[in-house]
């Protein structure tokens, strides 16, 4: 079998928040553990946090240092 | 005499409160406009506005609580100027065939590749078709993976950004993303054509 074929619910209740940072210390060791245990949900996991770092890194575009400097001079004038 | 003391003292300090506040917050100006870069469709409309935030945020300074989130209260500004530019994309979220939920891009990916490691499978996607696949997201699920994925801002936080309750940041963000994947997975099938 290839590719994600069943649905574990555990993973839809924890693998967003704990990949978010958003679960506390007793939720994060249960969804690690979780992770531990469950192979669908690991390759799930290795799957939707490369896709997160991809997507940050694929958005990532500087401003122009243009810009910075309009910005620069949108400040209160020293009197 | 005195009195005119006390008031040259009230003005140094409130000077003195500004620049560190200006400064400070141009210290957080790329940070703001990779955010306004993903929430509106060109440079020029981010260049603009990113620029009319920092106008407002510094007219506004006094509005700012010393010691409160910063980066928060900035984005606010922006998220509302931007609301207020009328740049609410006309689009239904029920667009998107959902059958696969999260796993259609993953299985797209896998079935145009053969078997692969998971973490990498993502790299057969072109950065542009990313880039292009977000801003066709609709705007209230947009921002929201914007804010959390690209902004580094908690749930919380993206909550008092955007003025909806937390429970409301969950479900775009995680209805945003199954979005994101299925827009992802439609540009696969066409770079694999």
């Amino acid at each position: 079998m290839t590719g994600f074929e069943m649905i574990c619910e555990k993973c839809e209740e924890l693998l967003q928040p704990y990949l978010d940072r958003e679960l506390d210390d007793s939720e994060r060791h249960e969804a690690e553990s979780h992770l531990a245990d469950c192979g669908y949900c690991k390759k799930r996991y290795r799957f939707e946090e490369s896709l997160r770092r991809y997507v940050r890194s694929a958005c990532a575009e500087e401003m122009s240092p243009e810009l910075k400097a309009r910005l620069a001079a949108l400040r209160t004038p020293l009197t | 005499m005195a009195e005119a003391e006390t008031d040259a003292r009230r003005l140094a300090t409130e000077a003195r409160d500004r620049v560190r506040f200006e400064e400070e917050v141009l210290e957080l100006a790329d940070q703001v406009y990779r955010v306004a870069r993903r929430l509106v469709g060109t440079r020029e409309e981010a260049e603009d506005l990113v620029q009319d935030t920092y106008a407002r945020a510094f007219r506004s300074w006094r509005s700012y609580t010393p010691g409160t989130n910063l980066r928060a209260w900035l984005m606010r500004i922006l998220t509302n100027l931007n609301i207020d530019r009328g740049r609410r994309q006309q689009r239904s979220p029920d667009m998107q065939p959902m059958e696969e939920g999260d796993y259609f891009l993953y299985n797209r990916l896998e079935e145009t590749t053969g078997a692969e490691d998971e973490a990498r499978i993502v790299e057969r996607l072109s950065q542009d078709s990313i880039v292009s696949a977000l801003s066709s997201v609709p705007h209230d699920f947009r921002n929201v993976i914007v804010l959390v994925d690209i902004g580094d801002f908690s749930y919380q936080e993206a909550a008092q950004i955007l003025d909806v309750p937390i429970g409301t940041v969950m479900s775009r963000l995680h209805r945003g993303r199954r979005i994101l994947k299925s827009e992802l997975a439609g540009t696969a099938v066409e770079e694999d054509a």
